[in-house]
């Protein structure tokens, strides 16, 4: 009986001197803990075993509720002695070896914890608590998705909401973690442009850590509501430390790159990176894992200087290949790139995202070179000379139909070999039949051979996104480039400009018009600088 | 002339250039993919990239890329296919 009873004394002392990180560094749960952990759960189960009322007894007489607390000195309150006796029926009943159970108890016990927290003039004393106790539980979440028997066991375990729509046990681990970010959020301490005080100190941590969770189970999209949450009432991120910021702006980067927005993505990134001390090569390189990528959709490459960086080892082999096949137009090469690196991309989620949206930039290289074939200015002579060809530059799209028809054929196997009379020739693959492709192997798709309407459709597509310059001249059947006499003549140039530029110019036609529609009254939220990022709170 | 060491003996005497290149590259490139927790809360903000100008991170990018080079192997044979056609298409 007496450990218990010294164990609870000792707490009271803590709470009475408001000591948030002694009551941390008392109130663990992990197994590697000091003997006297394991002595406490022992008495626990002699003296007061369950259904006895004990546990809630003894809490009572040594954690009693004072009045008349002076300044500056605490007292226990009802959720935080709740909050004891789960803690005490924690070690009474602990089987470390029996994960399911171990992963139930440790769950209530935090939101136990997160009740108490959320007291408004003692709950601060919680906050270091609650922050390793959500860390443990982190955890131990992290190391059962990695069992899949053991995951297996939970989701058994577990009833549905309606819909039979299953939480797993890392969104459930998620939406505690989330509830005590929104108690930290919603403290009064300070505003938004001071420093923090009180639990909004930990905003950034606890959103992190239900961040962290978050991406581990690939629900990155439970994060909106809280993105939103910060934009309304969170504070300036630059108000909290390096190490937060940098944490919090890699998975904002990442959550924007999810949801396919790339230039949001890369702000968030480049800032990351740039805010990350150059020492810390393994963070840099994790932040570059999805800043390189989000910059080739934005149609921008690596340069050598980035890549030649120690964080960077290893990433000219994956992504030079894929840059090179972009520039050069090149199908067979970029399938090739891809493949090289399948693996490693796919463990990333980047394989997919990459192969298909990458795709209308090789479409805009491959279009281009066939015009730099085809077209009697560009023949024999510097693309960038003067036009002196009267007749509008122009890309049949016939001619195009051509090429793409003879690297369909590539794609499906065949093979260029000089034949008789020294002329190339395709040979069919081995066994004469061309290769079934899936559908994302083929130029169209699978083996659908292209046509003068494919050709059309894909044009108009890379004009549509801005990308190609032009409009199509349905009855002439070609692609017309538009503009050549404001760049001296040069047709290639005004009839693809830099991608990069395109894709920028579209954005911010995006937010002019956005700009616009609020000036109409026609939305509710007008929107905020051009280059703000939901979620990423600046100063005023 | 065929060799008559049994491809094994083969095998373990003759060192093989390739493997510890690709094992260095797997080793380089396997990586938790976790973003971990600093070893430390924060740091001066002089030190990082963010305090020295815009310079640096200008040229991280790429954005004129385009190759004007018709001479490679791919655009001849291209080039090639696109003369057959026109020929056949005269004839």
């Amino acid at each position: 009986m007496s450990l218990i009873a010294e164990f609870l004394g000792s707490i009271r002392g803590f709470i009475q001197t408001q000591n948030g990180d002694e009551l941390r560094n008392w109130l663990l749960v992990e197994p590697n803990v000091a003997a006297h952990y394991y002595e406490l759960g022992q008495q626990l189960r002699s003296s007061c075993p369950a259904n006895s009322g004990n546990i809630e007894k003894l809490v009572e007489k040594h954690l009693p509720e004072e009045d008349d607390v002076p300044e500056g000195r605490g007292s226990p309150w009802p959720g935080f002695n709740s909050f004891m006796e789960e803690y005490l029926k924690y070690w009474r009943d602990v089987d470390f070896n029996d994960i399911v159970k171990l992963y139930g108890r440790l769950s209530d016990l935090l939101i136990s914890c997160a009740n108490a927290l959320a007291n408004p003039t003692y709950g601060i004393m919680l906050l270091q608590t609650s922050m390793s106790l959500s860390e443990a539980l982190s955890k131990l979440v992290m190391s059962i998705t990695k069992e899949p028997s053991l995951m297996a066991q939970i989701q058994g375990d577990m009833t549905g909401d309606e819909a039979g729509e299953k939480k797993s046990i890392v969104e459930l681990a998620a939406d505690i973690i989330q509830k005590i970010f929104t108690s930290c959020l919603t403290d009064r301490s300070s505003t938004r442009w001071q420093p923090p005080k009180g639990k909004k100190i930990a905003v950034y941590l606890f959103a992190n850590l239900t961040l962290k969770l978050l991406f581990a189970c690939d629900k990155s999209r439970l994060a909106v509501q809280m993105f939103t949450n910060l934009s309304t009432s969170g504070p300036a991120l630059s108000l909290y430390p390096a190490s937060q910021r940098v944490t919090f702006l890699y998975y904002l980067g990442r959550f924007n790159f999810d949801h396919g927005h790339y230039m949001r993505a890369h702000w968030c990134f480049e800032e990351a990176y740039r805010q990350c001390h150059p020492q810390f090569l393994k963070h840099r390189r994790q932040i570059l894992i999805y800043w390189i990528p989000s910059n080739l959709l934005l149609a921008r490459f690596p340069s050598q200087m980035l890549l030649s960086r120690p964080e960077a080892a290893g990433f000219a082999d994956i992504f030079i290949p894929i840059c090179a096949a972009i520039r050069t137009g090149n199908f067979v090469a970029f399938h090739q790139a891809l493949n090289a690196s399948r693996d490693w991309l796919w463990d990333r989620g980047l394989y997919l995202t990459l192969l298909y949206r990458l795709k209308p930039l090789v479409w805009r290289s491959f279009t281009r070179k066939t015009f730099l074939l085809t077209w009697e200015g560009a023949q024999g002579g510097d693309p960038n000379m003067m036009n002196t060809n009267r007749a509008a530059p122009a890309l049949s799209l016939a001619d195009l139909v051509t090429t793409a028809t003879y690297v369909q054929k590539l794609l499906e196997g065949y093979v260029p070999t000089i034949a008789a009379g020294n002329t190339l020739t395709l040979i069919p693959p081995q066994g004469g039949q061309p290769k079934r492709l899936m559908p994302s192997e083929g130029l169209i798709f699978g083996n659908k051979q292209p046509d003068p309407d494919s050709m059309e459709s894909i044009v108009a597509g890379l004009v549509y996104a801005g990308l190609l310059n032009g409009f199509i001249a349905r009855q002439q059947k070609k692609f017309a480039v538009e503009g050549a006499k404001r760049k001296n003549g040069n047709a290639v140039l005004a009839g693809w400009p830099c991608p990069y530029e395109s894709i920028m110019e579209r954005f911010r036609e995006d937010y002019e018009e956005e700009l616009a529609a609020a000036d109409a009254g026609e939305t509710n939220e007008p929107p905020g600088e051009f280059e703000d990022v939901p979620g990423w709170v600046k100063m005023g | 002339m065929a060799s008559t060491q049994p491809k094994t003996d083969v095998k373990s005497t003759e060192p093989k250039p390739e493997q510890p290149i690709t094992e260095k590259k797997t080793a380089v490139l396997e990586e938790d993919d976790e973003f971990e927790d600093f070893p430390v809360d924060d740091w001066e903000a002089e030190d990082t990239e963010a305090a020295k100008g815009n310079n640096e991170t200008k040229h991280l990018w790429e954005e004129s890329w385009d190759d004007d080079d018709t001479s490679d192997d791919f655009s001849s044979q291209l080039k090639e296919e696109l003369k057959k056609v026109e020929a056949a298409k005269n004839r």
